[in-house]
C-alpha cells in the first residue's frame, strides 16, 4: 500500500483512522480529466462503506488495506515527534523517515490524540495503582510500554493484539534492535522469554497476533499468555472499531464487558461522520480499497456513547478532539503552536471535529473508575 | 499524465524562464494607470447599447472576437461598410482567480471552462498559487509561463504562501527541493519577492491577496511606495495585503490567523471612499461555494481551488469583470 504511505492523518502508533490520506491531486493524477460531476450521495457513500459481504479475496484485501494504514500512522508520529511536538525515543526503529513533511494540522491532531489518550491512561493507572493490565487491541507499532517503562508507570503486564502479519513484523523490530529488546529483558523475570514468529511472552510485555473479531480465539490467545481476567484491565483501541462492521465491533466491545469485571475501555477514531467532510473521507479512502465498515457508529457523539452503554459498559463519554484540545494542559499547547504556524484554523477544527475519545468503565471494585475524565 | 520529472533540458529551460521574470518583474512597478484622468470607459454603457434589426455587419461572438468576425470584418471595411458601435466599443473581459494552491488539475479545469489565457481572454490570479496542494511546481510554472507569453493580459498577485517561511512548512520548499535543487527553490523565493501587492481595475476596483490594513488612512499611493521585493514583515500594509481578513462587525480585531488584523465594513467603507474606488476583491479564505460578497457588496473573496487539500469539499469560483459594469459576474465550479 506504497500510496497509503504519507498522505494520512491522525494516526497514532497503532491504527490510523485512514481518512487523510491523499492531500490534494495524488488521486486526480490517477483518474485523468474529466467532468467535474457532483459527488455521490451521501447515503450511498455510507452505505457503500458499510457493504458487506465480501468474497475471501476482496476480505483479504481490505484486511490489507487495513494493516497498511499502521505504516502511515508510525510515518506520522514519528515526523511530529522529529520536529519536537512530544518526546519518543523509540518509534524510529519501527518506522522510516517520511519522505515528505505533514502538515501543522495533522500534526497537532496527533499530538491531541497521544496526549488524550494519554492522559486517561494515566488516570486509569493512578487510581489502580499500576496494578492492573493494559490491553492495547490493534497496537501496530505503539511505543506505550517502553514510553511507561521509562516512567516507571508499567501496568503488571502490558498486552498487545494484531493481525498475526503486524505482530511478526513489530517481533522482527524488537529482536534486532536492543533499546527495544533490551527494556522487555530487563522487566522480565523468571523463565526464558517465549518467542515464535507471531507471539511474544514475558513477564511484563506480551504481543498476541489474532483477528479482532473473532473473541474466543483472542480470550485464548491472550489467557496462554497469562492474562488475568481478574486484574482491572484496561483496552484501548485506536482506529480499530471504525475497520469492523458495526456487528463485529458490538461483540468485541461485549467481550471485554463480561470478561473483566473491573475495566475501562478508550476508543478513538472518527465522530460527525454524517456530513461532507465524512463524505469525502469515506470516498478518499474508497479508492484505496479501505473500507470504513464501522463508520455507521461514527455518526456522533451520542452513537459513540450508545454502543458502549448497550454492550454491556456501565458508564460511557465521549468527546470531539477539539474538545479535548482545550483541556490538554494549555502551556505544554502554547509550545507546539509555536512549533510550526498554523496559516488557517478552519482545516484544524474541521479535522479535531471529526475525531473522537470515547471511554468507558465497568467497576465492580468501586475504585472510581467512573469518575475517570478530563 | 503530467511529467512530474521532466528531463534536464526541460528543467533547464523552466530555469532560464524563471531568469527572464526576475528581470521581468525588475521593471514592473504596481498598479493603476493615472487615476485622476477621467476615464472614457467610465462614461460608456456597452452593455445597455442595442444593434438594430437592419445591421447585417459582423457581430463579435460572445463579446470575443475570433478569426470568423475577423474575416467578416475586413470584407465588411472593404465594402466601405461601418462596423456598428457596440462591436467597436466591446470590451473584453478579465477573469479574476483566487487561491489555487497547487491544484494544477483544477487549474486546468478553470482553462478548460474559461478559456486560455490570451490578448483577449486575459486573467488575474491572486496569490497562494503553492503549498498545500502536490503539483506546486505545475501550476507556477504553468502560471509564469502564461505570465511570459503575454505579460500585459495575464497578471500575478503575491500571497501570503508566496514566502518563504510558508513554502518552508507547506509543501512547495519541499517539492521544488524534490524535482529539482534547493538552488531552484532559491530561485523561485527570488522570484516571488517581485510580485505585485495589489491591483487596480479601471481606476475602481482594487485586487490583493489578504486584504485591507490595520491602521486607517492608506491610500493608494502608500501602497505604490511599498518597498515590496522581500520577505513580508510581521505587520505594517505589506503583511496587512497578504494576510488580513474582513469580519461582519464594524472596527477591527486581533485575526484569529495570529497575524495581521481582521477589518469590519466600516474600514472598507473608508479605504474605498478615501481611493475613489467601487470595492475590493481578495481572496485567502476558503469559501463553501467559491466565493462570497461582504461588507454591503464592497468585498468580494474569490477562492479557486475546489475540496481544498481533499478535505474541505468547497467549490472553486472565478470572477467576469467587464470594462463596462465591473460588477463581479461569478462563475462556479466543482473538483475534478
Amino acid at each position: 500500500m506504497d500510496e497509503a504511505s504519507d498522505q494520512s492523518p491522525l494516526r497514532s502508533g497503532g491504527r490510523s483512522c485512514g481518512g487523510w490520506p491523499m492531500r490534494s491531486g495524488e488521486r486526480r493524477g490517477q483518474r485523468g480529466g474529466g467532468g467535474s460531476g457532483g459527488r455521490p450521495s451521501l447515503a450511498r457513500s455510507m452505505a457503500a462503506a458499510a457493504r458487506e459481504p465480501l468474497s475471501a479475496s476482496g476480505l483479504d484485501e481490505a484486511d490489507e488495506a487495513v494493516r497498511g494504514t499502521c505504516e502511515d500512522a508510525s510515518v506520522c508520529k514519528r515526523f511530529a515527534v522529529s520536529v519536537g511536538y512530544w518526546k519518543d525515543p523509540y518509534i524510529q526503529y519501527f518506522v522510516r523517515q517520511a519522505k515528505e513533511r505533514k502538515a501543522p494540522e495533522i500534526n497537532r491532531g496527533y499530538y491531541a490524540r497521544v496526549h488524550g489518550v494519554s492522559y486517561l491512561i494515566q488516570a486509569f493507572l493512578k487510581k489502580t495503582d499500576c496494578n492492573c493490565q493494559i490491553v492495547n487491541l490493534g497496537a501496530g507499532m505503539d511505543t506505550l510500554f517502553w514510553r511507561l517503562k521509562d516512567e516507571n508507570l508499567l501496568p503488571r503486564k502490558y498486552f498487545e493484539v494484531d493481525f498475526p502479519m503486524i505482530v511478526a513484523r513489530k517481533i522482527h523490530n524488537i529482536k534486532s534492535k536492543p533499546p527495544l529488546s533490551k527494556p522487555i529483558m530487563e522487566s522480565h523475570s523468571g523463565d526464558s522469554l517465549l518467542i515464535d514468529s507471531h507471539s511474544l511472552d514475558s513477564s511484563r510485555y506480551s504481543l498476541v497476533g489474532a483477528d479482532l473479531r473473532f473473541s474466543s480465539d483472542l480470550e485464548e490467545k491472550l489467557k496462554k499468555h497469562n492474562l488475568d481476567t481478574h486484574l482491572p484491565t484496561l483496552l484501548i483501541a485506536e482506529c480499530v472499531l471504525v475497520y469492523m462492521t458495526p456487528q463485529q465491533s458490538a461483540n468485541l466491545l461485549k467481550w471485554a464487558a463480561s470478561t473483566f469485571p473491573v475495566a475501562m475501555f478508550i476508543n478513538y477514531e472518527q465522530v460527525n461522520m454524517t456530513d461532507r467532510f465524512g463524505q469525502i473521507m469515506i470516498e478518499n479512502l474508497q479508492r484505496r480499497q479501505c473500507n470504513l465498515a464501522g463508520v455507521e457508529v461514527c455518526r456522533s457523539l451520542d452513537s459513540q456513547k450508545e454502543r458502549l452503554l448497550l454492550n454491556g459498559w456501565e458508564t460511557a463519554h465521549a468527546i470531539d478532539m477539539m474538545k479535548v484540545y482545550s483541556f490538554l494542559p494549555q502551556a505544554d499547547v502554547k509550545r507546539i503552536e509555536g512549533l510550526e504556524f498554523l496559516d488557517e484554523k478552519e482545516l484544524f477544527e474541521q479535522l479535531m471535529q471529526h475525531y473522537c475519545i470515547c471511554w468507558a468503565s465497568k467497576d465492580n471494585s468501586n475504585l472510581g473508575l467512573a469518575n475517570i475524565t478530563f | 499524465v503530467v511529467k512530474v520529472r521532466p528531463n534536464d533540458k526541460d528543467a533547464k529551460l523552466k530555469y532560464q524562464e524563471c531568469h527572464k521574470i526576475v528581470k521581468q518583474k525588475a521593471f514592473e512597478r504596481a498598479i493603476a494607470s493615472d487615476e485622476h484622468k477621467r476615464s472614457v470607459v467610465d462614461s460608456l454603457d456597452i452593455e445597455s447599447m442595442t444593434i438594430e434589426d437592419e445591421y447585417s455587419g459582423p457581430k463579435l461572438d460572445g463579446g470575443k472576437v475570433t478569426l470568423d468576425f475577423m474575416k467578416e470584418l475586413m470584407q465588411w471595411y472593404k465594402e466601405q461598410k461601418k462596423l456598428h458601435r457596440k462591436c467597436a466599443y466591446q470590451t473584453e473581459k478579465v477573469t479574476v482567480c483566487g487561491d489555487t494552491h497547487g491544484q494544477y488539475y483544477d487549474l486546468l479545469n478553470i482553462f478548460e471552462l474559461n478559456g486560455l489565457p490570451s490578448e483577449s481572454n486575459p486573467y488575474i490570479f491572486n496569490g497562494d498559487f503553492v503549498d498545500r496542494g502536490s503539483f506546486s511546481v505545475e501550476v507556477i510554472l504553468t502560471l509564469f509561463g502564461f505570465k511570459l507569453l503575454y505579460p500585459d493580459h495575464f497578471h500575478l498577485l503575491r500571497g501570503n504562501h508566496e514566502t518563504d517561511n510558508m513554502n518552508q512548512i507547506y509543501g512547495f520548499e519541499g517539492e521544488v527541493k524534490a524535482k529539482y535543487t534547493a538552488q531552484m527553490f532559491a530561485l523561485f523565493s527570488e522570484v516571488f519577492e517581485w510580485l505585485p501587492l495589489a491591483q487596480c481595475i479601471n481606476g475602481k476596483v482594487l485586487i490583493m491577496h489578504g486584504g485591507l490594513f490595520s491602521e486607517d488612512g492608506v491610500t493608494l499611493d502608500d501602497i505604490r511606495k511599498i518597498e515590496r521585493n522581500r520577505q513580508p514583515p510581521d505587520s505594517g500594509p505589506m503583511c496587512d495585503l497578504l494576510w488580513s481578513d474582513p469580519q461582519p462587525q464594524n472596527g477591527r480585531s486581533v485575526s484569529k490567523r495570529g497575524v495581521s488584523c481582521q477589518f469590519g465594513p466600516d474600514v472598507t467603507k473608508s479605504f474605498l471612499e478615501r481611493n475613489r474606488l467601487d470595492y475590493i476583491i481578495r481572496s485567502h479564505e476558503v469559501k463553501p461555494e467559491g466565493y462570497e460578497v461582504a461588507h454591503d457588496g464592497k468585498c468580494v473573496t474569490v477562492f479557486s481551488a475546489p475540496n481544498y487539500c481533499d478535505q474541505m469539499g468547497n467549490k472553486g469560483s472565478y470572477i467576469h469583470l467587464r470594462g463596462s459594469d465591473l460588477r463581479p459576474d461569478f462563475h462556479q465550479f466543482t473538483a475534478v
